[in-house]
C-alpha cells in the first residue's frame, strides 16, 4: 500500500497551495543542490507538500489514516507524523535520516510510522539530495549503465529528465513547457496530466538524442560485435563488455551499423520488426507491436502497457506513440500504413480463402519487405479469425433453432396421444351409455309385456270361469 | 532508550480503542546488546514483522542475525497477545492507578494519575503526547516511552482481570460467594467508587493528597545518568 513508487501520477494539485515557505520556486531534479543553509530542495513532483494542509496525493497513498477505521489513526494524527518527521529531516537536511531515528521520538505504533516515512522518503520530502540517485527503482540498472548514468549526469544533467507527471525517466522525447517549468513525458503529455492552468500548445517537443551521450570509436565498436557474437541476444552482458556503454547505447548503435540487417536472423524478425517499428511508427497494429516494444527496448521504465483512456485504448495508444516520434514521422508512417491495409483488404477481399492470402503473404514476403509482410499477416489473419467467429455463431445459432424445433415437435405428438386417448374414453363412454339405453329399454319392455301377460292370464282366468 | 527493567514484556488486551501491543525487545548477539521498546499494531499483517526488523537492522548497522532474532522476538510477543485478545476481562466500574516511574536518556519522570479502564476512548498517545507539551519536555524520545509504560502498565491489570474472570467461573462452578467480594476489588487495584465518590465527599482531592499525584520531571546530569544506568546494570545482573 505504502508508496513505493508512484506509476500513478498525482491528481490536480487544485485544493492546494503548492509553495512550501521554505522551498524556493520548485527547483528540477537534475539541478544539483544549492549551498545556501537555509534553502530546502523539494522536487518538483512534490511540490504539494505544504504544512498547513493534506494534499490529495497523501489521501491516496496513505488511506489508512483518512478512512476512520482505526480510532487511533486520523488526520490530526497523519499531520503530526509528517510534520514532525519533515522538521526533524530539515533540522539537517544534508544527513539522512533513519527510520530508527525518528520512530523513536514520535508517539505511535512503528507500523504506520514506518508507512509515513516511507511515503515521504519516497516523494522526496526527506533525505532528498537532488545529485545523481533520484527514485529507488533506478537501482535495478547494471553497474555499466549506473556508471555512465552517473558519468552522464554529471556532464549533461539535461538527459536526464524526470516526468512531473508520473515521474518516469523521459528517453526518447519530452515535452518542455517554460512557462510554468514543467517536464512530461509523451504519454503524459497525450494524457493532458499536467496542472490545470497549463494547456497543450505550451509545451514544445524536446529530443533526447542518445548519440548525443557518446560517440562510438572503432575499439567500442570492436569490442560491441565481440560480445554480441558471445551473447547473442543478452544485451546485460553485452553493455558489460563494451565498456562506458548502456544497453540501449549498444542496441541502437548495433542497428545503426552499416551490416546490422545480416546479423538479426529469421526468428528475431518481430524483434527487428519492432526496432524498424520504433522509427517507422504504425499506428495500426499499435497493441500487440508495442508491447513487444517494450520487452524490447531496455528502457522498461517506459511501460507500454495501455493505461490509457478506456474509451479508445488503441488511439490513445497511437496518439502516444505519435507524440513520441515527432510529427512528420508519424505522418509518413500513417500514410505507409493507410496504403499497405488497403492493399491487404482488397487482397484478402479476392482470395476467399486464407490460404491464399497466406500464400500471397508468403509472396509478399519473398519480396523482403519485412514489414509490410507482418502488417498484412496481421490483418489477414484479423479477417480470418472474424469469419471464423461468424460461422461459429451461424452454428450456433441453427443448433439453437434445431433444439427448440425438436421441443415443439415433441409436443405435438404428446398431444396427440392425448387426443387419442380422450377419444378413446369417449367412444367407451358412449358403448356404456347405449348399454345402458338397451338395458333400460329391456327393463321397461319386460314390464309391459309382464303386465300384458298378466292381463291376459286374468282373461284367460276369467274367461275360464265363466 | 532505555527503560527501568521490568520483567513483563506482553502485550496490552483491550483496555483501549486501539489496542496497540507494546514490544519490548532486549537481544543480545556476539557482544552486541539491543534494548528497545515501541508500539506495535497487531492489526499489520505479520509480514510488516520481518520489514521491520530488517529495517531497524539497517538503520542501526546491527549485524544481520539480528534479524530473525528480532522478528522471531516480535512474534512471540504479538502471539502472546492474540491469546489473551478474545478473552473475556472483568471489568466493573474500574479506575486503576498508574504510575510512571521512568527514565529516558537525561529525563526522569514520575507521575501517578488514574486511569479509566471501561473508557475506550482513553489513549494512552494521546496522554503522552500532551505531557510532553505540557511538561515542556525537549527531548523527543520520551514520548514513546511514556504511552509505553501506560500500556504496559494497562496490559498487566487486564492479564490480571482475565485471570480473575478465569477464576470466577471457576469458583462459580464450586459456588464459593466469598471469591465474589474479593474479585470485586479486583485484586485491591482499583478503587472503591462507592467510598470514593459519595454523597458527602467531594471529587477534589484533598490538598494533602496533592504531592502524590503530581507529576515530576527532572532533568539529570550526565554523572546521574551514568549512576543510574550501573545501577540498573547491577539489578539486571
Amino acid at each position: 500500500m505504502a508508496a513505493k513508487s508512484p506509476v500513478k501520477e498525482p491528481p490536480g494539485t487544485s485544493a492546494v497551495n503548492p509553495t512550501t515557505p521554505l522551498a524556493p520556486p520548485p527547483v528540477k531534479p537534475e539541478l544539483p543542490s544549492s549551498s545556501e543553509p537555509d534553502v530546502v530542495n523539494v522536487p518538483s513532483y512534490s511540490r504539494w507538500f505544504s504544512f498547513d494542509s493534506i494534499s490529495e496525493c497523501e489521501v491516496k497513498f496513505l488511506p489508512e489514516f483518512f478512512d476512520s477505521r482505526s480510532p487511533s489513526k486520523n488526520p490530526r494524527v497523519y499531520r503530526y507524523y509528517r510534520d514532525s518527521i519533515v522538521k526533524h529531516y530539515r533540522e539537517n537536511p544534508s544527513r539522512k535520516i533513519t527510520f530508527t531515528d525518528v520512530r523513536r521520538t514520535l508517539v505511535g505504533d512503528v507500523g504506520s510510522i514506518r508507512r509515513v516515512f516511507d511515503f515521504l522518503e519516497t516523494w522526496g520530502l526527506i533525505n532528498y539530495f537532488a545529485s545523481v540517485k533520484t527514485l529507488k527503482w533506478e537501482d535495478k540498472e547494471t553497474k555499466s549503465s549506473a556508471a555512465s548514468a552517473e558519468s552522464s549526469s554529471a556532464l549533461k544533467e539535461t538527459s536526464k529528465r524526470l516526468c512531473n507527471g508520473c515521474k518516469t525517466l523521459c528517453t526518447i522525447a519530452c515535452f518542455a513547457c517554460d512557462k510554468y517549468d514543467l517536464t512530461l513525458c509523451a504519454r503524459c503529455y497525450v494524457r493532458g496530466n499536467h496542472r490545470v492552468g497549463v494547456s497543450s500548445s505550451d509545451f514544445r517537443r524536446v529530443e533526447i538524442s542518445e548519440e548525443a551521450r557518446s560517440d562510438w570509436t572503432e575499439k567500442e565498436t570492436l569490442q560491441l560485435l565481440e560480445a554480441i557474437m558471445h551473447f547473442g541476444d543478452d544485451w546485460r552482458k553485452v553493455a558489460q563488455h563494451v565498456s562506458g556503454k548502456s544497453e540501449k547505447d549498444c542496441i541502437t548503435h548495433f542497428i545503426k551499423l552499416p551490416f546490422g540487417q545480416e546479423f538479426i536472423c529469421k526468428e528475431s524478425d518481430s524483434e527487428d520488426v519492432d526496432n524498424k517499428f520504433f522509427s517507422i511508427n504504425n499506428p495500426s497494429d499499435a497493441v500487440s507491436e508495442s508491447e513487444n516494444v517494450g520487452a524490447t527496448s531496455p528502457s522498461k521504465r517506459m511501460r507500454l502497457t495501455p493505461l490509457a483512456d478506456a474509451s479508445n485504448p488503441i488511439m490513445a495508444q497511437a496518439a502516444f506513440l505519435s507524440a513520441l516520434a515527432g510529427v512528420e514521422i508519424a505522418e509518413v508512417a500513417a500514410r505507409a500504413a493507410v496504403t499497405t491495409l488497403s492493399d491487404v483488404d482488397d487482397r484478402a477481399s479476392k482470395g476467399s480463402l486464407m490460404r491464399n492470402t497466406r500464400q500471397q503473404e508468403a509472396g509478399v514476403a519473398s519480396n523482403g519487405d519485412a514489414t509490410q509482410n507482418a502488417l498484412a499477416r496481421a490483418s489477414v489473419d484479423a479477417s480470418s479469425l472474424i469469419e471464423k467467429e461468424e460461422l461459429d455463431v451461424e452454428k450456433a445459432i441453427s443448433g439453437i433453432v434445431e433444439v427448440q424445433m425438436k421441443e415443439i415437435q415433441d409436443k405435438i405428438i404428446r398431444f396427440e396421444s392425448l387426443d387419442l386417448q380422450m377419444e378413446e374414453e369417449w367412444k367407451q363412454l358412449e358403448q356404456v351409455k347405449n348399454l345402458l339405453f338397451v338395458d333400460q329399454l329391456s327393463v321397461l319392455f319386460h314390464k309391459s309385456n309382464a303386465r300384458k301377460n298378466g292381463d291376459r292370464t286374468e282373461e284367460n282366468v276369467k274367461t275360464d270361469v265363466s | 532508550m532505555k527503560l527501568p527493567a521490568t520483567s513483563s514484556s506482553k502485550a496490552p488486551v483491550k483496555p483501549t480503542a486501539d489496542n496497540l501491543v507494546p514490544i519490548r525487545l532486549d537481544i543480545e548477539t556476539e557482544g552486541q546488546r539491543y534494548k528497545d521498546a515501541f508500539t506495535w499494531n497487531p492489526s499489520d499483517p505479520d509480514s510488516e514483522v520481518v520489514v521491520f526488523a530488517k529495517r531497524t537492522v539497517r538503520d542501526l548497522k546491527l549485524p544481520p542475525q539480528f534479524i530473525t532474532q528480532i522478528a522471531q522476538s516480535i512474534q512471540t510477543q504479538l502471539t502472546e497477545f492474540r491469546s489473551y485478545e478474545g478473552q473475556d476481562m472483568y471489568t466493573a466500574e474500574k479506575i486503576v492507578p498508574i504510575k510512571l516511574d521512568l527514565r529516558v536518556n537525561h529525563t526522569l519522570i514520575k507521575d501517578h494519575f488514574l486511569w479509566d479502564l471501561n473508557n475506550y476512548e482513553s489513549d494512552p498517545e494521546e496522554f503522552a503526547r500532551t505531557f510532553c507539551n505540557d511538561m515542556g519536555i525537549e527531548d523527543p524520545e520520551v514520548g514513546p516511552a511514556v504511552a509505553f509504560a501506560i500500556r504496559e502498565q494497562l496490559y498487566e491489570i487486564a492479564i490480571q482481570s482475565v485471570a480473575s474472570a478465569r477464576e470466577i467461573k471457576i469458583s462459580k462452578k464450586g459456588r464459593r460467594g466469598a471469591e465474589h467480594a474479593i474479585s470485586s476489588k479486583g485484586g485491591g487495584n482499583a478503587l472503591d467508587l462507592m467510598k470514593l465518590f459519595r454523597y458527602n465527599s467531594s471529587v477534589v482531592r484533598k490538598r494533602k493528597e496533592w504531592y502524590v499525584y503530581e507529576p515530576i520531571v527532572d532533568i539529570l546530569s550526565n554523572e546521574e545518568v551514568d549512576a543510574l544506568e550501573a545501577r540498573e546494570d547491577r539489578n539486571t545482573r
